[in-house]
C-alpha cells in the first residue's frame, strides 16, 4: 500500500552533515536495504522515515501523505505513521514478559482481549517461541530475544517494518537461519521492509534493492546484482563483494567508438566498451571481479602465487603481479605453493572502468589483453 | 602409622601451600585484611551497645530501684531498659511515630521534586540544563540543616518559639502559625528538598543509562506519551524509585540537627532527638541504646526490603544501546515558563540560603535590617555582649580559624582513608564477586550506614569509656568519621571496579606489572572521576558534620561543634556566619575539584 518517497533530505547536527539532500523511493511491497560501513548515515536515514530522528530539511511522503517537510512544517509523530521497527539491541522491555512485550501494541490499538491473546499465541508460533511465553526477556538467549522482538514488531502487522541492523548481535550460524525466515516473512507478510545493514552479503542475499550509502551521500540506488555487476563508482565497487574488486591504476586512450587502448602493470590491452563512453583525461582504474581472473596454464598474464586460501567450495588465489597483489576466486579447491608461477587471464563482458579522479563508472566490455 | 604420619605432614604442607597461594593474589590479601578489620569495627560497638541495653549502670539500677522496686545491681543483665522505654507513649510510641511519619513524607517529597526534576532534565529539552543540574545539588551539598536555618531565619515570628523577629515578619508584618515554622511539616520538608538530588542522582542515573531504543518501541507501536510513561519508563526507574524511598527514608530517620532546629521548639520530638535526651540523662542511659537498637532494626529492614526487591526475577539490566539519540520531548512555549519557574525555585533552595546567612550575620538586632553592620566580621576587639566570650569579628577570630583548620584537617585525613579504603574494598569485592568472603565484606562496609549518626557517636563514647587512650583525641573523630562515611565510598568503589572487566587488569599482569603499578596506572587513571568522587563526598560530609562527632569533642575543636555552640548561645550573627563558611567552603572544594577532574555528584546525569 504505502510507497515512501524521500526528496532532498538532510540532517544535520551542527556542523556536520549526517545525511546529505538523500533523495529515495522506496516502492509498496519492496524489500530495501540501507547499506554503509558505520557512521554513513544510514541509521539515521532509516530513523527520520519511522519519525524517530527530524530530518534538518526536506520532505517525506507515504503515498500521497506527507508526514514531513520542513517548507509546509509537517511533522507527523512515529505512532501515526504506522511503522514497526525492530532495533538494533531488540529493545525488549525487561519488566515484561514475551506474551506482555507482544501484547503491548495491539492493547494500546485497544484490541478486544481474545483477540490480542489469539495473535500473541498466532506470533508465538510462527516464530517458535511458544515454550517462552512467560519468561523475562533476561531469561532467553540472543536468538530468542531476536525473535521475541519481531514477534513484537509484527504482531500489529504493520505495513512498513524498518530494521535496524537486527542480526548483527547473533551468532553466524544463527544469522543464517534468521535470514532465511526473514526473507519469507518478507513473502508471507507483503509489507514493506527497510533494512539498514553494513554487511554487504546480508544487503545482497536479501533485498529487493540496495540503496548504498556513504558520508551521508546516496551512492548508488538499485537491484543487487546492479549494485554488484554496474557499481556507479569506485567506493560501491570496492565496498560490495567479498573478496572485493581489484581495482588497478590504468591509462587509456580512445582508439574508435566504444574502443579504447589500456596499459596497466606493464600490460597492453584494448577496450571493447558495450556502448560509446567518453575517456575523460584517460586517468582510468580497471576494476575486475575476482571471477573474472580465471587462472589456467595458457593464461595470457605471468604472476606469482603470493597466497592461496582455499575454502572448501571456492579458492581465492592472491595473485601478486609488480607490486599489485590481485585477488581471484577459482570453483573448488586448490592449493598452489607459495610464489609459484600460475598464469591467469581477464575473463568475461563485466569489466569495469572507472574515472579516476571522479570514481565514476565509465563503461562496461570486455578487455582482450595482447 | 607411619604412613598416616606422612599422609598427615602431607596434608599440612598441602594446605600450607593452599594458604600461601591464596595469598599470594592481593585481591584475597585485601579482602580478608577488610573482612578482619570490619568485624572488629563493627562487631565490637555492636556488642557495646547491646551490652549497655541489657546492663544497668549504677545511677540507672538506683533510679529504676525508686520507681520500680526492680532491685537492681550494679552492672545486672536485665530487661529492664526495655521495658521502661517500650511502655513509655512520650518517650518512644510518639516519637516512633513522628519519625515514621516525617520519613515518609520527606520520601514523598525527595521523590516528587527529585524525580521530576530528573525527568525534565534527561527527556526533555528544557534549557540550561548543565548549570540547573549543578545547582540541584546544592542543598545535599550543603549540611541538612542549611535550609532549616533558613526556614527559621525566615519564618520565625514574635508570636511562636523563642519570638524572634524572621524576615517574612520585618519585611511584611506577616505572622505565619506556629506548625508551619516548627514541627512535622518543616521538617519533612527541609528533609525532602536535603534529599531530593539524591532522587535526581538516583533516578537520573536510570533514565539516563536507560536505552531510548525501549521508549521508542512503545512510540512505534502507538503508545502514547502517558502510557509510555506508565507502563514503560516507570517500571523500569521503579527500582532506582524504591532504592531512592529507601535511602531518603533510613537518612530521615536518622537525622538529628533538622529536627532539632525546627522541630524540638515546637515540641516535635523524633527517635533521633529523643535519643540525645535520653543520652544526657545518665540514669536511663540504657533506654538511650536500645533506641539506637531500634533504629539499627529499622535500618536492616529496610535494606533487606531493598535486597528482596531488587533480586527478585524481572531482572532490570538496562541494556545500553544507542542512547545518544535520545529524542527529547519538546517544551516548546512552556520551556521558558518551566525553565523560570525551576530557576526560582533553585534560586530560593539553592541560592537563598547564602544570602540569608550572610544578612542575618551582618543584623546587630536579628531580623531587623535596619541595624546592618560589618561589626560581626570584621572587628578586631571582643564582640561579647552575650555573656559570652565570643572573641574578635568571624574573620579575626582565633577561635573560628582553628577549629575550622581542625575540621578542615580532620576532613582531609578522613577522606583519604576513607576514598583509599572505598576502592581497596571495591578492588577486592569485584575481583572476588559472587564469593561468601566479598558478600561479608561488601555488607559490613555498609553496616555503618544502618546506624545513625547520633548513636554512632554514642557508641564510640562508649568505646572510648573503657579504651581511654582513645578519649578526646584526633585519633578517635578519625576512626569515627572513617567508619561512617566507609558505606558510600566502597558502593562506589564497588561500582566502578565491577565496570571494569578483569581482562583489562590482566592485560597489564601478562606485561609483568606489578600490582601497585596496576592500580596507579591502569585502574585508576581509567576510573578517575568516580574515585576522586569517592574521596569527595567523604570530605564534604565530614566537613558539614555535627551529629556525629558532637559528643566526643568540645565545642572548640570543629567548625560546625562551634557552630552549635554559638546557635546554643544565641549569637545568631556568629552562627549564620559561620554557616555561611561552610556552605561557600563546601561549594568551593566541589566546585574545584569539579573544574580539576571532571568529577561531580551528579557525575553523567545533568547534560553534557
Amino acid at each position: 500500500m504505502p510507497k515512501i518517497v524521500l526528496t532532498h533530505v538532510t540532517k544535520q547536527w551542527g556542523k556536520f552533515i549526517g545525511v546529505n539532500d538523500l533523495n529515495l523511493e522506496i516502492e509498496d511491497g519492496s524489500f530495501v536495504t540501507l547499506l554503509g560501513s558505520s557512521g554513513c548515515g544510514k541509521t539515521t536515514t532509516l530513523r527520520m522515515i519511522a519519525g524517530l530522528e527530524t530530518p534538518t530539511r526536506g520532505e517525506i511522503r507515504f503515498d500521497d501523505k506527507i508526514v514531513f517537510s520542513s517548507d509546509k512544517n509537517i511533522n507527523v509523530p512515529p505512532a501515526k505513521r504506522e511503522v514497526g521497527f525492530l532495533f538494533q539491541n531488540y529493545a525488549l522491555w525487561p519488566h515484561m514478559t514475551v506474551t506482555q512485550n507482544i501484547a503491548f501494541g495491539l492493547e494500546t490499538l485497544k484490541w478486544k482481549k481474545s483477540d490480542i491473546s489469539a495473535r500473541v499465541q498466532e506470533m508465538l508460533k510462527t516464530m517458535r517461541i511458544e515454550q517462552f511465553a512467560d519468561r523475562y526477556p533476561a531469561e532467553l538467549s540472543g536468538g530468542q530475544q531476536q525473535r521475541v522482538a519481531i514477534a513484537r514488531t509484527l504482531a500489529p502487522k504493520p505495513r512498513v517494518l524498518f530494521m535496524d541492523e537486527p542480526l548483527s548481535n547473533l551468532d553466524a550460524k544463527l544469522r543464517g537461519e534468521m535470514r532465511t525466515e526473514l526473507k519469507r516473512l518478507h513473502r508471507d507478510t507483503g509489507s514493506t521492509f527497510v533494512y539498514v545493514t553494513h554487511d554487504q552479503l546480508e544487503a545482497m542475499t536479501l533485498s529487493s534493492k540496495i540503496c548504498m550509502m556513504n558520508e551521508g551521500m546516496l551512492q548508488q540506488y538499485a537491484p543487487p546484482l546492479t549494485v554488484y555487476n554496474r557499481p556507479a563508482n569506485l567506493f560501491v565497487a570496492d565496498f560490495v563483494g567479498n573478496p572485493s574488486m581489484n581495482i588497478i591504476p590504468a591509462e587509456a586512450k580512445k582508439t574508435g567508438p566504444a574502443q579504447a587502448e589500456i596499459s596497466f602493470l606493464g600490460i597492453q590491452a584494448s577496450f571493447d566498451g558495450e556502448k560509446d563512453f567518453e575517456l575523460g583525461s584517460g586517468d582510468v582504474a580497471i576494476g575486475i571481479r575476482p571471477e573474472f581472473l580465471p587462472i589456467s596454464e595458457d593464461g595470457d598474464i605471468e604472476g606469482l602465487a603470493y597466497s592461496t586460501l582455499p575454502a572448501g567450495m571456492e579458492t581465492t588465489v592472491k595473485i601478486k603481479l609488480g607490486d599489485t597483489i590481485l585477488s581471484s576466486v577459482v570453483f573448488g579447491a586448490i592449493d598452489y605453493e607459495t610464489d609459484a608461477k600460475i598464469r591467469f587471464s581477464v575473463a568475461g563482458s563485466g569489466i569495469l572502468l572507472f574515472d579516476r579522479q571522479s570514481g565514476k563508472n565509465i563503461a562496461c566490455g570486455r578487455l582482450s589483453v595482447r | 602409622m607411619n604412613k598416616s604420619d606422612t599422609n598427615g605432614k602431607k596434608r599440612l604442607s598441602n594446605a600450607l601451600y593452599a594458604v600461601k597461594s591464596y595469598f599470594s593474589v592481593q585481591a584475597n590479601v585485601l579482602i580478608v585484611i577488610f573482612a578482619v578489620l570490619l568485624l572488629v569495627l563493627t562487631v565490637y560497638p555492636m556488642y557495646s551497645v547491646i551490652r549497655s541495653a541489657l546492663t544497668v549502670g549504677r545511677m540507672e539500677a538506683m533510679n529504676y530501684n525508686s520507681l520500680l522496686h526492680a532491685g537492681l545491681k550494679d552492672g545486672d543483665l536485665t530487661l529492664v531498659h526495655f521495658r521502661a522505654l517500650l511502655s513509655s507513649d512520650v518517650r518512644f510510641w510518639k516519637p516512633l511515630w513522628n519519625s515514621l511519619r516525617m520519613s515518609a513524607y520527606a520520601s514523598v517529597i525527595a521523590i516528587l521534586v527529585g524525580g521530576t526534576f530528573a525527568f525534565l532534565i534527561t527527556r526533555t529539552d528544557i534549557r540550561f540544563k548543565k548549570f540547573f543540574s549543578s545547582v540541584f545539588i546544592f542543598p545535599y551539598i550543603m549540611p541538612s540543616w542549611t535550609l532549616a536555618l533558613v526556614w527559621k531565619n525566615v519564618f520565625a515570628n514574635s508570636r511562636v518559639g523563642t519570638g524572634v523577629i524572621g524576615m517574612l515578619e520585618s519585611l511584611t508584618g506577616l505572622c505565619v502559625p506556629n506548625w508551619v515554622v516548627y514541627g512535622i511539616f518543616p521538617c519533612a520538608l527541609v528533609m525532602g528538598i536535603h534529599y531530593a538530588p539524591f532522587a535526581y542522582i538516583l533516578i537520573g542515573g536510570t533514565l539516563r543509562n536507560m536505552d531510548a531504543n525501549l521508549e521508542e518501541a512503545a512510540t512505534i507501536l502507538r503508545a502514547g506519551r502517558g502510557r509510555i510513561l506508565r507502563k514503560i519508563t516507570l517500571p523500569i526507574v521503579m527500582p532506582a524509585l524504591f532504592s531512592t524511598v529507601l535511602l531518603v527514608f533510613s537518612s530521615t530517620m536518622a537525622s538529628y540537627a533538622v529536627p532539632v532546629f525546627v522541630g524540638s521548639p515546637g515540641n516535635f520530638f523524633v527517635l533521633s532527638t529523643q535519643l540525645s535526651q535520653i543520652y544526657k540523662a545518665s540514669q536511663i542511659r540504657g533506654q538511650a541504646y536500645v533506641m539506637t537498637l531500634v533504629l539499627i532494626l529499622f535500618g536492616v529492614m529496610l535494606l533487606g526490603i531493598n535486597q528482596w526487591f531488587t533480586g527478585k526475577r524481572k531482572s532490570f539490566t538496562t541494556v545500553t544501546g544507542k542512547s545518544g539519540q535520545v529524542s527529547y520531548i519538546k517544551l516548546g512555549k512552556a520551556n521558558v515558563w518551566i525553565a523560570s519557574a525551576l530557576a526560582v525555585v533553585l534560586f530560593l533552595i539553592a541560592i537563598f540560603p547564602i544570602i540569608s546567612f550572610a544578612l542575618e550575620s551582618m543584623c546587630e538586632v536579628q531580623g531587623d535590617y535596619s541595624t546592618l553592620t560589618l561589626k560581626y566580621w570584621l572587628s578586631r576587639e571582643d564582640i561579647g555582649g552575650f555573656a559570652v566570650n565570643a572573641g574578635h569579628g568571624i574573620l579575626f577570630n582565633s577561635m573560628i580559624w582553628s577549629a575550622l583548620w581542625g575540621s578542615i584537617r580532620l576532613s582531609l585525613i578522613v577522606s583519604l582513608i576513607v576514598g583509599t579504603c572505598g576502592i581497596l574494598i571495591g578492588y577486592a569485592v569485584a575481583r572476588k564477586r559472587g564469593t561468601r568472603i566479598a558478600g561479608l565484606v561488601s555488607g559490613l562496609a555498609f553496616f555503618p550506614y544502618l546506624v545513625p549518626s547520633m548513636a554512632f557517636g554514642a557508641i564510640f563514647l562508649a568505646v572510648s569509656t573503657r579504651l581511654t587512650f582513645l578519649r578526646g583525641t584526633l585519633l578517635l573523630l578519625v576512626i569515627v568519621g572513617s567508619i561512617k562515611y566507609l558505606p558510600f565510598a566502597s558502593r562506589s568503589g564497588t561500582n566502578s571496579m565491577m565496570q571494569l572487566s578483569g581482562e583489562i587488569e590482566e592485560a597489564a599482569v601478562i606485561v609483568g606489572a606489578s600490582w601497585p603499578k596496576r592500580m596507579l596506572r591502569i585502574l585508576f587513571p581509567i576510573q578517575k572521576s568516580s574515585f576522586i568522587s569517592g574521596y569527595l563526598l567523604p570530605f564534604i560530609s565530614c566537613m558539614r558534620e555535627l551529629s556525629l562527632f558532637v559528643l566526643l569533642t568540645t565545642s572548640g575543636t570543629l567548625i560546625t561543634t562551634l557552630l552549635a555552640y554559638f546557635d546554643e548561645k544565641a549569637v545568631t550573627q556568629m552562627s549564620n556566619g559561620i554557616n555561611l563558611l561552610i556552605v561557600i567552603i563546601v561549594l568551593l572544594v566541589n566546585f574545584t575539584i569539579n573544574k580539576l577532574t571532571g568529577a561531580s555528584i551528579d557525575k553523567g546525569v545533568g547534560g553534557n
